[in-house]
C-alpha cells in the first residue's frame, strides 16, 4: 500500500503548475495542462513566464478572477481526453447556464484568452438571448440605452407597415397630398373665375379709389394690403379688426394705383359679398384661403395686367409642383414636429404655412413679371 | 438595484465577437438590432454572412405583396450593407426569378463573394447572368433550378472548392468544361440531371455525390477521390442504351479511384456497374475502402451479385458493409448454383477487418442467403451482423432465421441480430 501511495505522490509531483496573475493582483496555481487550454497562455507559457509564483502570466484586463475560475472549469473538462461528443454537448449547455451579464463578460474573457470553442459555445448562447426578441425586451436585458431618436428608429429596415407610427405618418402624409391637391384644383377654378371677377373688381377699385369714404370696401382691401407686410396672419387679423389702421391704409392705397388692383381671384367673391362685414369676411378669408391671400395680396402689381394664357398656365403648374416639392422635403422634419408638439398639431400648419409663404414670398416680390398669385399653394 | 446606473457591457464587447453574434442570429433579427441604440445603428451592416430566407419577411396570403416585400428587404440589407458580402444565401419557395436578381448578382461580383447558394421558386428556372462568371473568388457555389450557359472566355472558377448543381439545365461540354476548370475542385455534387454522360476531370476532387440519370460516368482523373454516392435513376432509354454498351462500367467508373474509402450506390446503380464485361482489365484493389454501401441490389441477377462479389473481395481492409436487396420479387430467370459463391470466392479470401454487417431488405432468396452464409463464414472479426427482413415476407421469416442460424460463424463474437419488426 505504502508503494501505491508513493506511485500516486509522485504522480502528483509530476504534474507541473503554471502561476497566472489576475489584473487584480491575486494570484493563482493551475495545472498546467488544464492551463494551456488556453492558446494565450500556451504562447505566454513558451516565452518562459508562469514557471514559479515571482514570475507568473499576467492575463489580460477582461478576465477578473471569477471568470478565471469558470474558464479553468470549462478547460478542465474539456481537456480531459475520455469525454464524448454528447457528454461535452450536455456540459455546455449546463456551462452557460448563467445571466446575460455574466455572460457577456465571460465572452470576454475566453475572447482575450483567444479560447475560441468557448468564445463560440457563448456567443450562441448571446445569439439565443437575442432571437425573437423585440428591441425592448433586448434592451432590458443588456441594459442597452434607447438614445435614438423617433426617426432614426423608424428606418424602413423591419416591415414598415407593421408600425403604427408609419401608418399615422402616411396618414398624415396621403391627407396633406390630397389637401394640397384640392388647393391646386381650387387654384385652377379660379383662375377661370378671374376673368369673370377682373371687371366688377375694376370698377369696385376704381370706386374705391375715387372715394374714402366707402371704408368698408376698403377694409376688405386694405386688410388684405395689410397681409402682405405682416408675417404672421393672426396679427393681421387684430389689426385689420382696428378700424384705425385702415384708414392709413387707405392713403398708402391711394399713393399706389397698382397696388389698388391687388384683388385675389378668390377675395372677389367674399368681397363682393361680404362688403358690409369685412371682419368676417376677413375671418373667411383667413379661415380657408388665408393661405392663398397672405402671397397674393402682394403682388397686386401684375394683376391688373394678368390674362389666363397657356404659357401662364404652365407657369402656374410648374410652381405648384415646386413648392409641392419643397413641401414633401421639408415634410419629416414636419412631422417630427407634429409628433413631439402633440397638442400643438392644430396650430402647427397654420404658421407652417404661414412661414413658408413667407419664405416663398420674398423672393417672388421682386419677380414682378411672374405670376405671384398663383405661386402661394401650400 | 438601480438598472440605469449598470453599465451596458454587451455593447463593449469587441466587434468581432459582436459580428460572431450577429452572424449566428437569422438575418432578420440582426438587422432588428440596428434599432437598439446609437451604438448599435451600424454594426449589422458589417456581417459578411447574409442568408436570406421566407423567415425574413411577416408571412402573408398574398404571394405578390409577400414577393414584393421580401425583394424590398434584401435591396434595402444590400444597399444599408457596408464592406466585402463573403457568404450569400437565399432560399425562397416563393420568390420568382426576375431581373432584380441579376443586379443582386452583379452586386455581389463587386464584393468579394465567396459563397452562394442559389434556390428560387419552382416555377420559372433563373437564367444565371454573365456576372456569375466573373466572381473569381468564389469558393462554394450551390445553384438549383438554375439555366447555365458559361461564356466561351469563361475560365473557370479557380478558387471553387464546392460545386452543388441541381436540377441544372446545361450543356454536357459546358458541364464537363467548368468541371475540369476548377483545379481546387474538391466536392461536387450534381442532382437531378437528365441524361447526362459524364467524363468527370477533377484531379483534386475528393467527395462525389451523383443523382440523376446518367448515361455513362466516367471517372477519367479523379485519383484523390475518397467517397462516392451515386443514386442512378433509369429512364427506358437509359436501359437501351446499356443493353447496347459495350464498354465496361466498372472499370470506367471505378477504374481509377484507389483512396476510395467509402462508396455508396443506390437504386440502379450495381445494375450499373453491372454493365460490360471486366475481361482482361487487371483486377483494381482497394486497400482503402472502408465503407461499402449498396442499395437496392438485385439478387436474380447474376451479374449484379458479382459486381458485389468483386467488390467485396477486392476490399481487403473494408470495415463495415450494408447491403440491401429490391423487395421487387420476380421469379428467378436462371437457376441457382449452389456453388455458385464457391466458384466465384477465392477460397482462402478472408473478410479481416470486417467489423459489421447490415442486411436489410431481405426476401429471402438463395443467392441472398448464400451470400450472408458467405459472410459469416469468412469474416473473423465479425461483431455484429443485422439481417432485416423485407416487409413483403410475411410468413418466410422463420423460415429464414432457421437457415440463419445454421451458419457457421467463422467469429466467436458474432452478434446476429433479426429486426422482427423493421422500422
Amino acid at each position: 500500500m505504502v508503494e501505491a501511495d508513493r506511485e500516486v505522490m509522485k504522480a502528483e509531483m509530476m504534474k507541473s503548475y503554471i502561476w497566472l496573475q489576475t489584473t487584480d493582483g491575486s494570484i493563482q496555481e493551475v495545472e498546467q495542462e488544464i492551463a494551456t487550454f488556453c492558446p494565450l497562455i500556451c504562447q505566454e507559457m513558451h516565452s518562459g513566464l508562469g514557471t514559479s509564483k515571482t514570475y507568473p502570466i499576467s492575463l489580460p484586463d477582461r478576465v477578473n478572477p471569477a471568470m478565471l475560475s469558470l474558464i479553468i472549469d470549462y478547460c478542465r473538462f474539456h481537456q480531459a481526453p475520455g469525454r464524448s461528443n454528447k457528454e461535452r454537448k450536455v456540459y455546455d449547455e449546463k456551462f452557460i447556464r448563467m445571466d446575460s451579464n455574466r455572460l457577456c463578460e465571460l465572452t470576454s474573457a475566453a475572447d482575450s484568452l483567444q479560447l475560441k470553442p468557448l468564445v463560440d459555445l457563448t456567443s450562441r448562447a448571446l445569439a439565443r438571448i437575442i432571437e425573437g426578441k423585440s428591441p425592448e425586451e433586448i434592451r432590458g436585458i443588456f441594459h442597452i440605452p434607447d438614445d435614438l431618436t423617433e426617426e432614426e428608429k423608424l428606418e424602413p429596415l423591419k416591415n414598415t407597415m407593421e408600425d403604427s407610427r408609419i401608418r399615422l405618418l402616411n396618414r398624415l402624409y396621403a391627407r396633406k397630398r390630397k389637401e394640397l391637391k384640392e388647393r391646386e384644383n381650387l387654384k385652377n377654378a379660379q383662375n377661370e373665375e378671374e376673368c369673370v371677377d377682373n371687371r366688377p373688381l375694376d370698377d369696385l377699385l376704381s370706386f374705391i379709389n375715387g372715394g374714402n369714404g366707402d371704408s368698408k370696401g376698403a377694409t376688405a382691401s386694405k386688410s388684405k394690403k395689410k397681409n402682405r407686410k405682416k408675417k404672421d396672419q393672426q396679427k393681421n387679423a387684430h389689426e385689420d379688426n382696428n378700424p384705425s389702421n385702415n384708414i392709413s391704409f387707405c392713403n398708402a392705397i391711394d399713393n399706389d394705383k397698382k397696388k389698388t388692383n391687388g384683388h385675389d381671384p378668390s377675395c372677389p367673391k367674399n368681397k363682393l359679398h361680404g362688403l358690409s362685414f369685412p371682419i368676417l369676411s376677413q375671418l373667411k378669408l383667413q379661415d380657408t384661403r388665408d393661405i392663398n391671400f397672405a402671397p397674393e395680396h402682394e403682388f397686386d402689381d401684375s394683376d391688373l395686367d394678368d390674362e389666363i394664357d397657356p404659357a401662364m398656365k404652365e407657369k402656374i403648374d410648374r410652381e405648384v409642383e415646386d413648392f409641392a416639392r419643397r413641401l414633401n422635403s421639408d415634410w419629416p422634419e414636419r412631422m417630427q414636429e407634429i409628433l413631439c408638439l402633440g397638442q400643438e398639431k392644430r396650430h402647427i400648419p397654420m404658421s407652417m404655412n404661414g412661414n413658408d409663404a413667407s419664405v416663398k414670398l420674398n423672393p417672388k416680390i421682386k419677380m414682378r413679371s411672374e405670376v405671384p398669385k398663383h405661386s402661394s399653394f401650400i | 438595484m438601480d438598472h440605469d446606473s449598470r453599465l451596458d457591457i454587451f455593447s463593449d464587447l469587441p466587434h468581432s465577437i459582436i459580428e460572431t453574434i450577429l452572424t449566428k442570429l437569422p438575418l432578420r433579427d440582426a438587422v432588428r438590432t440596428s434599432v437598439l441604440s446609437s451604438r448599435w445603428r451600424y454594426e449589422w451592416t458589417t456581417i459578411t454572412q447574409l442568408v436570406f430566407d421566407d423567415k425574413c419577411v411577416p408571412p402573408s396570403d398574398d404571394r405578390a405583396s409577400f414577393e414584393n416585400c421580401l425583394m424590398n428587404f434584401i435591396f434595402r440589407v444590400l444597399f444599408l450593407h457596408d464592406g466585402p458580402i463573403h457568404k450569400f444565401t437565399l432560399i425562397s419557395q416563393f420568390l420568382q426569378s426576375c431581373p432584380d436578381i441579376d443586379q443582386w448578382l452583379l452586386f455581389l461580383s463587386r464584393r468579394d463573394i465567396k459563397e452562394l447558394v442559389l434556390q428560387l421558386a419552382d416555377d420559372e428556372w433563373f437564367r444565371a447572368p454573365s456576372c456569375l462568371y466573373s466572381c473569381h473568388k468564389l469558393t462554394r457555389l450551390e445553384l438549383v433550378r438554375c439555366e447555365l450557359e458559361p461564356p466561351l472566355k469563361f475560365k473557370g472558377f479557380l478558387n471553387l472548392k464546392n460545386l452543388t448543381l441541381q436540377q441544372v439545365v446545361i450543356s454536357q461540354n459546358d458541364i464537363e468544361h467548368l468541371i475540369s476548370s476548377c483545379p481546387l475542385l474538391e466536392s461536387l455534387t450534381l442532382s437531378y440531371f437528365d441524361g447526362l454522360e459524364l467524363t468527370i476531370r477533377a484531379p483534386n476532387l475528393k467527395f462525389l455525390i451523383l443523382e440523376g440519370e446518367f448515361k455513362e460516368i466516367c471517372l477519367e482523373n479523379t485519383p484523390l477521390l475518397m467517397a462516392i454516392s451515386v443514386a442512378m435513376y433509369m429512364t427506358d432509354d437509359i436501359a437501351e442504351h446499356f443493353e447496347q454498351s459495350l464498354s465496361c462500367n466498372f472499370d470506367k467508373f471505378l477504374g481509377g479511384v484507389q483512396r476510395l474509402q467509402r462508396l455508396s450506390g443506390h437504386i440502379y446503380f450495381t445494375k450499373y456497374l453491372s454493365i460490360g464485361s471486366g475481361r482482361g482489365s487487371t483486377p483494381i484493389v482497394f486497400h482503402n475502402l472502408k465503407c461499402i454501401d449498396l442499395y437496392q441490389i438485385s439478387f436474380e441477377d447474376i451479374k449484379e451479385v458479382l459486381v458485389l462479389l468483386r467488390l467485396v473481395v477486392n476490399s481487403p481492409n473494408l470495415e463495415e458493409l450494408q447491403v440491401s436487396g429490391t423487395s421487387i420479387t420476380s421469379p428467378a430467370t436462371e437457376s441457382y448454383d449452389p456453388d455458385f459463391y464457391e466458384n466465384q470466392f477465392p477460397a482462402d479470401c478472408k473478410f479481416k477487418h470486417l467489423r459489421t454487417v447490415k442486411i436489410t431488405d431481405v426476401t429471402g432468396m438463395p443467392l441472398e442467403m448464400a451470400f450472408i452464409k458467405l459472410l459469416l463464414g469468412h469474416s473473423p472479426a465479425l461483431e455484429v451482423i443485422t439481417i432485416t427482413p423485407s416487409v413483403y415476407v410475411a410468413d418466410g421469416k422463420l423460415n429464414m432465421l432457421v437457415s440463419l442460424l445454421r451458419f457457421r460463424r467463422a467469429s466467436s463474437l458474432a452478434e446476429l441480430i433479426f429486426i422482427q419488426e423493421p422500422l
